[in-house]
C-alpha cells in the first residue's frame, strides 16, 4: 500500500478516536494536518488523475470531509461548514461512476440545505435544489428542508417550530434553534403589521418566550417602538397611505416636459 | 429539450438571380456557387458575404445528398491535403454507380482558388451539418473534434462566421449523444481564445453553448457566474441574443429574481423568429410560471397562439388553479401534469407555486368578506395539518405584512377584519402607472431608431457636386484660418 495513503489512514483513525471521544479541540487540529496531506494526493478534484489507488484516495477524502462538515456544525461554526462543504461537494457531484454513492450524501445536502434557509440565502437554496435528482426529494433529510422552506414562505411558522421535534438526524438541531430565531424574528415583523394589539400571554405564546422578562426584554431590545401597558402589547401601526388632496404639481410638470422633449425629437 | 435547439436561421433569399433561368439546377451547382461567394468574401475580406453563404447552405440543408457531398469536396479541397482525406473518411461508403449529369456538365463553370482556409473550414462544417442531419453522430463527433482543432490554429476575421455555426454543431453533436460534459473544458478554451481575438460573434455563440451546457446539467450557480463575468456587448446576431435572454431568464427565475426573468423571457419570446416554435414554447412556458410566481395571471390569449396550444394546455390548467385560488385543484393539475413538468423541469417553480395558490385564495376571501374567523379561512383554503387555525393566523398575518391583502386580526375573536378599500383613483397610483407606460412607449421607438441599420455614408451620396465642392472649400478654409490661429500663438 502506498506510504502516503497509509499516513493518512492512521491519522484519520486517531481523529475518529477523539470524534468519538468529544474533543473537538484535538479533532479541529487533526483535521487540519489531514487536510494539507491530502492535497498530495493527485487522484483528487480538481486534477482527477487516474491512479492505481484512486478509489481509495477518494474514498478516504469524502469520508475526511464528511467528518469536518459534521464537526463544524458541532463546533457551531458556520463559515467552517460552508468551506467544507465547497470541498466536499465535488465528491459528490463529479465522482459518479469511480466510487459509490456515499450514505451520508443526502443527510449531509439535506444540512447544507438547512445552512441556506437559515442564513436566509434563498436563492442558493433553490439554485442547490435543482442540482438534485427526483428522487433525492423523496429522501427524508432533503424533504425535510424542503418543507421546512415551504411552510417558511407560505408564513405557516408554527410548522416550522413543530418540525425541530421531528429532526432527521441529531447534527440538524444546532441549525433547527438558529432557525427558531430567525422565525421568531418574522413572527415579530408579521404581528407588527397584522394585529392592532396582542395581550401578553399570547405574545409570550406566539413569540415562544417561557416568561414575561424574556418578552420584556425582547421587545426592549428588538422593537422599542411597541408600547406595553394595560396587559397588552400594542403595535404602532405604519401610517395608513392618505388619499392625496393635492396634486404633486412640480413632477407632473416635469415628466410632461419629458414628453414634449421625446415627441419633439419623433416629429 | 432539444426542441429548441434548432431554432431556425432566418429564411435565406434564393439563390443568385443567374441561375434562376437554369432549369432547376442541381444542389452541387449551388454549392459551388456558395463556394464561389466565400470565396469573394475571402478575397475582400467581407464578412458580410460569409454570412450569406452560410445562409444559403442552411436553404440548401434538405437536399443535401451523399454524392454531392462528396463531389464538392473533391472540387473544393485539392486531393492532397489532409483534410481532404480526413473528410472523405469520415463519409460514409456508398456506391456511386449513378452518374450526376449535371454536375458533369456545369463543372466548368465556377472555379474556385484553392487553398483557402475559409473554403476548408466551410467543407468541415458541410460535412458536420450532413453527418448529423444523416444521424451518424459518432462520424459527426469526430469531424467536429477535428475541425475545432483545425480553428484553434487559425485568426482570421472572415473565419469567425463559419466558426461559430462550427461551435454550434460541434456542441449539439454532444448534446445529441448526451456527452455534454466533456466538452466543457474546450468550450471554455474557445471562449478564452474568441475573447483574445475579438471575435465577438464568436464570444457571444460560445457564452450560450456554455450556459446551455452549465443549465443542462442544472448548474446554475456556474451558469450565473460565467454569465455575469463574461464580457458583454452588443448582440451581433438575433438568434444568439434570443437564446441568450432565454438562458438568463432560466438562471434569473431559478434565483428567485422573478421581475428580472419575465422580462427577458417575454423579451426572448418576442424576439425569436416565427419559425422557432419549439423554442418559443419553452420561452411561454417559462414566462407563465414566472408570472404566475409574480402574482400575476397571464391572459388567455397567450394559451391561444398559434400551434401552442396543446403545449401549454397544462399551463393553462396550472393558471386556472393559481387563479381561482384552490389548493385541491391544484395538486390535482400538478399531479396529473407530473411527468410534463419534470420533463420541462418545472416541478420545483410548480412547487413553489403552493404559496401563490393560498395567497389568491386569501386574497378572495379578504375580498369577499369584512369579517372571518379563522377557522373558516383555514376551511376554505383547505389547510391540511394538525393545526390548521393556527397555520391560518400566520398565514393571514404573513399576508397582511407583505402586503398581499389589506386587513387586521383579532387575535382574541379568531377574527380576521378586512380594511376598506380605498378609490384607487384619489390617489396618485394611475398616474404613476401612465407614466411608466408612456415611458414603456417612447423607450421603445427610441430603440427601434437606434436598432435601424444605415448603410455607410447614404447621407453624403444625396450631395450635389456642387454642394460638395462648396463643403469641401469650406471645410479648407477652416483649416487654413485653424493653422493660422495656431502661428499666431507663437
Amino acid at each position: 500500500m502506498d506510504p502516503k495513503l497509509t499516513e493518512v489512514t492512521q491519522l484519520f483513525a486517531r481523529f475518529k478516536a477523539a470524534y468519538s471521544r468529544n474533543d473537538l479541540d484535538v479533532c479541529a487540529n487533526l483535521l487540519s494536518q489531514l487536510k494539507v496531506l491530502l492535497t498530495k494526493f493527485p487522484s483528487l478534484p480538481p486534477s482527477f488523475q487516474q491512479t492505481p489507488n484512486a478509489v481509495e484516495e477518494l474514498k478516504l477524502a469524502r469520508d475526511i470531509y464528511e467528518h469536518a462538515v459534521v464537526l463544524s456544525v458541532k463546533m457551531e461554526d458556520q463559515d467552517a461548514f460552508e468551506r467544507d462543504f465547497c470541498q466536499l461537494k465535488p465528491y459528490y457531484m463529479d465522482t459518479c461512476g469511480i466510487i459509490p454513492p456515499s450514505p451520508e450524501e443526502y443527510p449531509i445536502l439535506g444540512l447544507n440545505l438547512l445552512r441556506l434557509l437559515v442564513q436566509n440565502r434563498i436563492a442558493e437554496f433553490h439554485t442547490e435544489l435543482e442540482l438534485l435528482p427526483a428522487k433525492a426529494l423523496d429522501n427524508l433529510c432533503i424533504k425535510h428542508a424542503v418543507e421546512l422552506e415551504q411552510s417558511f414562505m407560505e408564513g405557516a411558522y408554527n410548522r416550522v417550530l413543530s418540525a425541530r421535534q421531528a429532526v432527521p438526524h441529531e447534527t440538524y438541531v444546532y441549525f433547527m434553534d438558529l432557525l427558531a430565531k430567525t422565525v421568531r424574528d418574522e413572527i415579530a415583523g408579521c404581528s407588527e403589521k397584522g394585529y392592532d394589539y396582542l395581550s401578553i400571554s399570547d405574545a409570550k405564546e406566539m413569540f415562544m418566550f417561557s416568561s414575561d422578562q424574556e418578552l420584556q426584554q425582547y421587545i426592549t431590545e428588538e422593537h422599542p417602538e411597541w408600547d406595553v401597558k394595560n396587559g397588552s402589547v400594542f403595535f404602532q401601526k405604519a401610517k395608513e397611505s392618505q388619499p392625496c388632496k393635492e396634486i404633486p404639481a412640480a413632477p407632473v410638470i416635469n415628466q410632461t416636459l419629458g414628453y414634449a422633449r421625446e415627441l419633439e425629437r419623433i416629429v | 429539450m432539444p426542441e429548441d435547439v434548432q431554432m431556425s436561421e432566418q429564411q435565406a433569399a434564393p439563390p443568385a438571380a443567374a441561375t434562376a433561368a437554369a432549369p432547376a439546377p442541381s444542389t452541387l451547382h449551388h454549392l459551388k456557387e456558395i463556394a464561389s461567394v466565400i470565396e469573394a468574401g475571402s478575397l475582400t475580406k467581407e464578412v458580410r458575404r460569409i454570412s450569406r453563404a452560410v445562409r444559403l447552405t442552411v436553404a440548401l440543408r434538405r437536399r443535401l445528398g451523399h454524392r454531392d457531398v462528396s463531389a464538392f469536396l473533391a472540387f473544393a479541397l485539392p486531393a492532397s491535403t489532409e483534410a481532404y482525406a480526413r473528410l472523405t473518411s469520415l463519409l460514409p461508403k456508398e456506391d456511386d454507380t449513378e452518374m450526376d449529369l449535371d454536375a458533369t456538365a456545369q463543372a466548368t463553370q465556377i472555379s474556385i482558388k484553392h487553398g483557402l482556409p475559409e473554403i476548408e473550414i466551410y467543407c468541415y462544417l458541410l460535412v458536420l451539418i450532413f453527418l448529423i442531419d444523416q444521424k451518424k453522430y459518432d462520424e459527426a463527433k469526430a469531424c467536429a473534434t477535428t475541425s475545432i482543432a483545425r480553428l484553434k490554429n487559425m485568426n482570421r476575421r472572415t473565419v469567425d462566421v463559419l466558426a461559430s455555426r462550427l461551435y454550434f454543431y460541434y456542441s449539439y453533436v454532444h448534446e445529441l449523444t448526451n456527452s455534454l460534459a466533456e466538452i466543457r473544458g474546450n468550450l471554455l478554451a474557445l471562449h478564452r481564445m474568441a475573447t483574445l481575438h475579438r471575435d465577438e460573434l464568436g464570444q457571444e455563440t460560445l457564452l450560450n453553448l456554455l450556459l446551455r451546457n452549465y443549465l443542462h446539467y442544472n448548474l446554475y450557480d456556474q451558469a450565473e457566474k460565467l454569465r455575469s463575468k463574461a464580457p458583454r456587448f452588443e448582440a451581433h446576431s438575433n438568434q444568439q441574443f434570443c437564446r441568450y435572454l432565454f438562458y438568463l431568464g432560466k438562471i434569473r427565475t431559478i434565483q428567485l429574481e422573478y421581475t428580472d426573468a419575465k422580462e427577458s423571457l417575454l423579451q426572448a419570446a418576442r424576439k425569436a423568429p416565427t419559425a422557432a416554435r419549439g423554442f418559443r414554447i419553452q420561452c411561454n412556458k417559462w414566462a407563465i410560471i414566472v408570472r404566475l410566481l409574480l402574482g400575476e395571471i397571464p391572459e388567455r390569449t397567450v394559451f391561444m397562439q398559434k400551434g401552442m396550444k396543446k403545449a401549454l394546455t397544462p399551463y393553462f390548467e396550472l393558471t386556472n388553479a393559481v387563479r381561482i385560488g384552490d389548493l385541491e385543484l391544484f395538486r390535482t393539475v400538478a399531479d396529473k401534469f407530473a411527468s410534463t413538468f419534470s420533463a420541462d423541469r418545472t416541478r420545483n417553480l410548480i412547487v413553489r407555486l403552493r404559496h401563490n395558490v393560498i395567497r389568491t385564495g386569501l386574497r378572495n376571501i379578504s375580498i369577499s368578506y369584512s369579517r372571518i374567523s379563522l377557522a373558516d379561512i383555514a376551511k376554505k383554503l383547505r389547510l391540511d395539518s394538525q393545526n390548521p387555525v393556527a397555520d391560518a393566523e400566520c398565514i393571514v398575518s404573513k399576508a397582511i405584512r407583505d402586503g398581499a391583502i389589506d386587513a387586521t386580526i383579532d387575535h382574541a375573536n379568531g377574527w380576521m377584519v378586512s380594511k376598506e378599500t380605498g378609490d384607487v383613483y384619489s390617489t396618485n397610483e394611475p398616474q404613476v402607472a401612465f407614466n411608466s407606460r408612456i415611458a414603456f412607449c417612447l423607450n421603445m421607438h427610441n430603440e427601434a431608431v437606434k436598432a435601424m441599420r444605415f448603410p455607410p455614408n447614404s447621407h453624403k451620396e444625396k450631395e450635389s457636386a456642387e454642394k460638395r465642392r462648396e463643403r469641401l472649400q469650406q471645410e479648407e478654409e477652416l483649416a487654413k484660418h485653424m493653422a493660422e490661429e495656431d502661428d499666431d500663438d507663437f
